[in-house]
């Protein structure tokens, strides 16, 4: 065996062997670790969660216009022509669909259950509609000619109302960014008290080594030797937490999954929160192990150049 | 001792002072060639201890030149010294044994910290035991021993990275007659296998086995003689 490697093992080995001594001090250090680590996580298991649907969406954006209520179905139907016309003023191509009121009455009731409620209105509260999946719109200055679009459709005859229903993604999209910010924040704060707790750690294990640490120099051992095994017990502190933190955020999303899925049930939609796939996992794991090993590595220099 | 005498040590003009009033060695020159037997004795603050910290680089000369074993202790490098002290074995008056690990433990952590392998150090650790009569301790913990047994086990843990000098700060110190020889006896085969000694006491009796000593007092060399008697490269 190689001697590097021999040192390293002998090393990991002597981090085991003084955390043994004192499991429960390393348990209580790990989970305070584990509760800075995970509101983090959390967070990120929540953006990871959402940033799919918004995305998905925002690339197809779509413009329901709704007709007024007595509009003749002859001048609905002949509304096509003028649409068209108004999408290639604007140099836009789009895929149009009209929705009768008929349709979108059975439709409403299959998939809101909402068919009693329907029924006692005793007629159709829906208009007819036109349904437009815009192409190439995938930007800001795309959103921007949406708008523009969306005017031009309104101003057509019997036309009541022009939704954009890509305003709403806009709006997630905007919240997302600004939740990403405040997430990057807090990760940056916590992360600094997960260097702190590990610092300190270590800082008490250096103390009550420190006679241990004077023999080893005394028999020759170098500071490589001396200063490994704190490496290890930072590195193992933190991914000892990042494991707890990404376990009690997977745990976290059971209760928090029934209530959406009650939620999601109204919108005929079966969104869950899942928790992150195994690539993410293993990056925040490696990201929380090197961070207890930041703190080690300032720690044992600050201490251990002190009993130099 | 024999054969032809070169210099471990070389103590050219050294001083050492704490502070400007505060001097622990003044001006010391003095020769230690390999197979060297010496005793340095003298009264309590003569400088005995610093003169054996000074060679271990645990302190470093405020003036003049040291060398031990070629290498400049006053120029040294910090990361140069693990590989000075693994030439030295050194047994301290406090033995500065590691209470919470057994006594295999203790006299394998030189080993260990060198690169050698748990089965290697545990085999050179036993022979290193046996020598000082304390193979059958290997198990226990340290604090189960009796101070001469600890100091013997010091003993073990300075010769099992087989040093070419040995340092003994007053090893026979709070030690009954019979612990104390056998604690001399053990650094005499030692010695008698080809290892440089240098050994601080304040017991004279002690002083008919060296083959040189050297008296010290308020920091200066004030006598030093030769025993043609004992061998050695004097």
């Amino acid at each position: 065996m190689k001697s590097w490697l021999r040192q390293h093992l002998f090393a990991i080995s002597d981090a085991f062997t003084h955390l043994f001594k004192a499991p429960g001090g390393f348990a209580l250090n790990v989970l305070v670790v584990a509760i800075a680590l995970a509101l983090p996580f959390g967070g990120l298991t929540l953006i990871e969660n959402v940033r799919p649907v918004s995305e998905q969406l925002a690339v197809e954006p779509e413009i329901s216009i709704f007709m007024a209520l007595d509009a003749a179905r002859d001048k609905t139907a002949a509304l096509a022509k003028p649409i068209d016309a108004v999408l290639q003023q604007h140099h836009s191509s789009a895929k149009v669909v009209f929705i009768p009121r008929e349709d979108a009455l059975i439709s409403l009731k299959n998939k809101t259950g909402m068919d009693d409620a329907l029924t006692t209105l005793g007629q159709n509260p829906l208009p007819d509609a036109y349904v437009l999946k815009l192409a190439g719109f995938h930007d800001a200055p795309d959103a921007a000619r949406i708008d523009t679009i969306a005017a031009d459709l309104k101003a057509l005859p019997g036309v009541d109302t022009v939704q954009v229903d890509s305003e709403w993604v806009k709006r997630l999209a905007a919240l997302l960014g600004i939740l990403r910010l405040v997430l990057m924040f807090l990760a940056a704060t916590l992360a600094v008290v997960v260097v702190a707790v590990v610092f300190n750690t270590v800082r008490l294990q250096v103390l009550t080594q420190r006679e241990e640490i004077a023999v080893a120099k005394l028999v020759g051992a170098t500071d490589a030797f001396i200063h490994r095994p704190f490496y290890y017990t930072g590195a193992l502190l933190g991914l000892c937490a990042g494991g707890l933190a990404l376990g009690a955020v997977a745990l976290g999303l059971q209760p928090l999954n029934q209530a959406i899925a009650e939620f999601a049930r109204l919108y005929a939609s079966e969104f869950r929160l899942l928790p992150l796939n195994w690539i993410a996992s293993l990056a925040l794991l490696a990201i929380s192990a090197g961070l207890g090993l930041v703190g080690a590595l300032l720690s044992v220099r600050r201490h251990l150049a002190r009993l130099a | 001792m024999t054969g032809p005498s070169h210099s471990m040590i070389e103590f050219n003009q050294v001083s050492k002072k704490y502070t400007r009033d505060v001097v622990a060695l003044r001006d010391i020159t003095l020769t230690v060639n390999k197979g060297d037997l010496i005793f340095l004795a003298g009264p309590s603050g003569a400088g005995k201890t610093t003169l054996l910290n000074l060679i271990a680089a645990i302190e470093r000369p405020s003036s003049g030149t040291l060398t031990v074993s070629g290498a400049n202790v006053g120029k040294l490098k910090s990361s140069g010294l693990p590989y000075l002290r693994r030439n030295l074995g050194l047994i301290l008056q406090q033995q500065k044994l590691l209470q919470d690990r057994s006594v295999l433990a203790n006299v394998m952590l030189p080993l260990l910290v060198t690169g050698a392998t748990r089965a290697e150090a545990e085999k050179r650790a036993q022979a290193a035991l046996d020598k000082v009569g304390l193979l059958d301790k290997a198990a226990t913990d340290p604090q189960a021993l009796s101070g001469g047994e600890q100091q013997r086990v010091s003993i073990a843990r300075a010769i099992v990275n087989r040093p070419q000098i040995i340092l003994a700060d007053e090893p026979t110190a709070n030690l009954d007659r019979d612990n104390a020889n056998k604690v001399l006896d053990a650094l005499k085969s030692f010695h008698a296998a080809g290892v440089t000694c240098l050994i601080s006491t304040h017991d004279e009796q002690f002083l008919n086995s060296a083959n040189r000593v050297v008296f010290l007092d308020q920091g200066q060399i004030v006598d030093h003689w030769q025993n043609s008697a004992v061998g050695g490269a004097a």
